[in-house]
């Protein structure tokens, strides 16, 4: 057994919920990111890091009203009514990347809950009946991009006690049916606005502040995708995965807008890298806890170009007009609704992107991403790119084949040669 | 004999909220697919073999030419979806519609249910250039009623297998071919259990629980007793009304797992199993049923909170490993008598 692999079951047998309730964790967690050991490799990652360290700080230390989020609710309209936005599905990611998603996995096994369904989820549920959560004033759900997170919000809700919500979206196309989404944004505010005890003026002034900084962030990010249409980008897709979290989590904050800001700037000036290497799209989500599998795309000669889930999405909005500016946001968002809306948005991206390829990650008991999984390839093979499919799971590191994936990704690259 | 399954009217379904009063007055026939438990892998090609085994059945039977292609969907999980995707894939010069189904069901799904439904009444008459109607609508509403009455006399004193069996025939069959109800179980034998889950296979796991000597004298699936426990028949005078009455009678069915309302659902179980004299649940779903996955370990906790005893029993609709939950039934079944 390797020195690592000893360290970190030896940490996490002995993690307690009550550390992350430790102002001196936190206080040693900041200073650790702030310190010269921490060497980012762009310096938005620091202004993210400092960010989620500093709402999972409030959330756990109780700071504010604490609202659970799946990855599609928008976090401009969590922040923008005075809350602080926790998203589980990211909070297990760090958990995974860390090597302890199989111990709160099996938590959740022993309470009953199926290996059948999304470790995502399963380990967010462990980490709940652990007491590892921060504690939710209210767990919002939409109805998208899967049916896990309003199933396991709602497991959740009862467990603490707190109200659970979920939005539903309209199918696309719907005539009235933005108006009907934005008119359950409206009714979810007043529930957070409860919660933060924010008045009419402030809910308003809130909501105005969080569109605006979505706004900005958004200008810069539409620059950090054009720049990254560029040959051999300098920003690495397994990096730029990392920022998912930063899409969804934290639009509607400063640091939203300054880590895209940055990002540009830094890409700007560090320009292209040249060379000739495979050109490879990724979709869906990463597995956090392997690296190998990114190792033998590099060995390969291929570079992650582009990603499923690290672009915009959606429009600047009317900060004078919250309600339906995020239902359009979030009404077409790709996901929603049939999987020929996802496959086509793929395509486009593999065009722009110029791709060589694709590889569709299969997370286990995802059903919206692998039941799609094969009409995305269909629409991408119709467009002349190459689409490998592998079978594997993003959080839990026992249901997953490393040989078996290597060799299976090893003669894909062999193929686009 | 089936509904012609070869007339150009003959439309698909495979959910319990398909509005079937919509698709009846747009004079369409309904027909429920079950799928071909039998050939999964058939749609191995355009479903992953982690979905839903009905869903991955249906799409097998419908591979396999045995018709209608015509179908109607509702978006009610991610599994339904994915059918969806894959049947236009499949047959993309066939109506091929998918249904908006919210998981709220108060005002404001309501409201969205509603605006759905009379999109879906639009839809349908422009495609099959017949206008649905508040008369249509009225008249279809209330043959599905009386058909549901019908259901509620034949099932009387029948169970398990039997029972199944006949509200898949009802969800089945044109109005004019009903099927003799057979000799009713009565109350002789058997251990009385509510079963609760999503869809089941009657020849499989339902068949078993009855050789184990199970009175299964309720079955709250998507292909049993669920969708004739409660009414839908709209109120009101205009189209609009009625299709907002017919939105806000859905969404007080009997809920599936899959929608918000838990508390409304437990409730309403609990109370079935007393009404219906049952001494325990089986609580049976197939694989891969992300609502009744998340549901299960609640629903166990809060039945046993009611002193009623829970089997939790698992399907891949072809069943052919029922066998072996014999014991566990047995068991099951010793431990309430």
């Amino acid at each position: 057994m390797d020195l690592v692999k000893t360290i970190k079951e030896h940490f996490s047998e002995r993690l307690e919920p009550s550390t992350f309730h430790s102002r001196f964790f936190w206080r040693t967690a900041e200073s650790l990111a702030r310190s010269p050991l921490n060497r980012p490799q762009w310096k938005a990652d620091r202004v993210s890091l400092s960010y989620f360290l500093a709402i999972t700080r409030d959330a756990y230390l109780g700071r504010g009203p604490v609202v659970w989020c799946n990855l599609f609710v928008p976090s401009e309209l969590v922040l923008g009514l005075g809350c602080i936005p926790f998203y589980p599905e990211m909070a297990t990611a760090v958990v995974a990347a860390a090597g302890m998603g199989p111990r709160f996995i099996d938590r959740a096994a022993e309470a009953g809950f199926s290996p059948d369904a999304c470790s995502f989820h399963r380990c967010a549920i462990g980490l709940a009946l652990e007491g590892f959560m921060p504690e939710p004033s209210a767990l919002l759900a939409v109805n998208y991009p899967c049916d896990s997170a309003p199933l396991s919000f709602a497991f959740c809700g009862e467990l603490y006690g707190r109200p659970q919500v979920t939005v539903d979206i309209p199918l696309p196309g719907r005539p009235g049916g933005q108006a009907l989404l934005a008119q359950q944004l409206e009714e979810t505010a007043g529930l957070l606005a409860e919660c933060s005890g924010f008045g009419g003026a402030e809910v308003e002034k809130g909501l105005a502040k969080a569109l605006e900084r979505s706004n900005q962030a958004l200008r810069y990010l539409r620059e950090v995708e054009e720049m990254r249409k560029r040959d051999d980008c300098t920003l690495y897709g397994v990096d730029a995965m990392g920022g998912i979290s930063v899409l969804f989590a934290s639009m509607g904050s400063q640091a939203g807008a300054d880590f895209y800001r940055l990002l540009a700037k830094e890409l700007r000036t560090r320009g292209c890298a040249g060379g000739d290497s495979i050109r490879l799209m990724w979709m869906h989500i990463k597995p956090w806890f392997a690296q190998g599998i990114f190792s033998t795309l590099a060995k390969g000669g291929a570079r992650l170009v582009c990603e499923e889930y690290t672009h915009a999405t959606w429009e600047a909005m009317d900060p004078h007009d919250p309600y339906n500016s995020l239902a359009a946001k979030l009404g077409n968002h790709f996901l929603v609704g049939p999987v020929e809306r996802r496959a086509t948005h793929l395509a486009s991206l593999a065009e722009e992107y110029r791709v060589d390829g694709a590889i569709h990650y299969n997370h286990w008991g995802c059903r919206q991403s692998c039941g799609g999984a094969a009409l995305v390839k269909q629409a991408l093979q119709e467009k002349g790119v190459p689409t490998l499919i592998l079978d594997g799971d993003c959080v839990d590191e026992r249901e997953y084949q490393e040989g078996q994936i290597s060799t299976r990704l090893e003669a894909f690259l062999e193929s686009l040669r | 004999m089936i509904a012609a399954l070869d007339s150009e009217s003959a439309v698909a379904w495979f959910c319990t909220y398909t509005p079937l009063e919509i698709l009846d007055a747009a004079g369409l026939v309904p027909v429920r697919r079950y799928g071909d438990a039998g050939s999964l892998e058939s749609a191995d090609t355009l479903l992953h073999t982690a979905i839903c085994p009905y869903v991955r059945a249906c799409l097998a039977e419908g591979i396999q030419g045995e018709g209608p292609h015509q179908a109607v969907f509702v978006n009610s999980c991610d599994g339904m979806r994915r059918l969806y995707d894959a049947w236009r894939d499949r047959f993309p010069d066939d109506l091929v519609y998918l249904v908006d189904l919210p998981r709220n069901t108060g005002d404001g799904a309501e409201r969205l249910l509603a605006e759905e439904f009379r999109h879906l009444a639009r839809a349908l008459g422009e495609m099959t250039g017949h206008e649905v109607t508040a008369v249509d609508l009225r008249e279809a509403a209330l043959a599905r009623e009386e058909r549901r009455l019908s259901y509620l006399r034949a099932c009387e004193g029948l169970c398990g297998e039997k029972r199944l069996r006949l509200a898949m025939a009802f969800h089945s069959r044109l109005y004019t071919d009903m099927p003799p109800c057979g000799e009713p179980a009565g109350t002789a034998g058997g251990v009385p259990v509510l079963l609760s889950g999503n869809l089941l296979n009657p020849a499989g796991l339902v068949a078993s629980l009855d050789r184990a000597g199970a009175r299964v004298v309720w079955i709250d699936l998507c292909n049993g007793d669920r969708s004739f426990a409660t009414p839908t028949l709209p109120r009101g005078e205009s189209l609009d009304e009625l299709l907002g009455s017919l939105a806000r009678a859905y969404l007080d069915r009997h809920p599936c797992a899959r929608m918000a309302d838990a508390e409304r659902r437990y409730r309403t179980l609990e109370e079935t199993v007393a009404a219906v004299g049952a001494k325990g649940v089986v609580y049976a779903s197939l694989k891969f049923c992300d609502a009744y996955l998340y549901d299960f370990p609640r629903v166990q906790e809060r039945l046993e909170r009611a002193g009623i005893p829970v089997l939790r029993l698992e399907s891949d609709y072809a069943d052919g490993h029922v066998g072996q939950m014999l014991t566990r039934v047995e068991a099951f079944l010793e431990m309430l008598e």
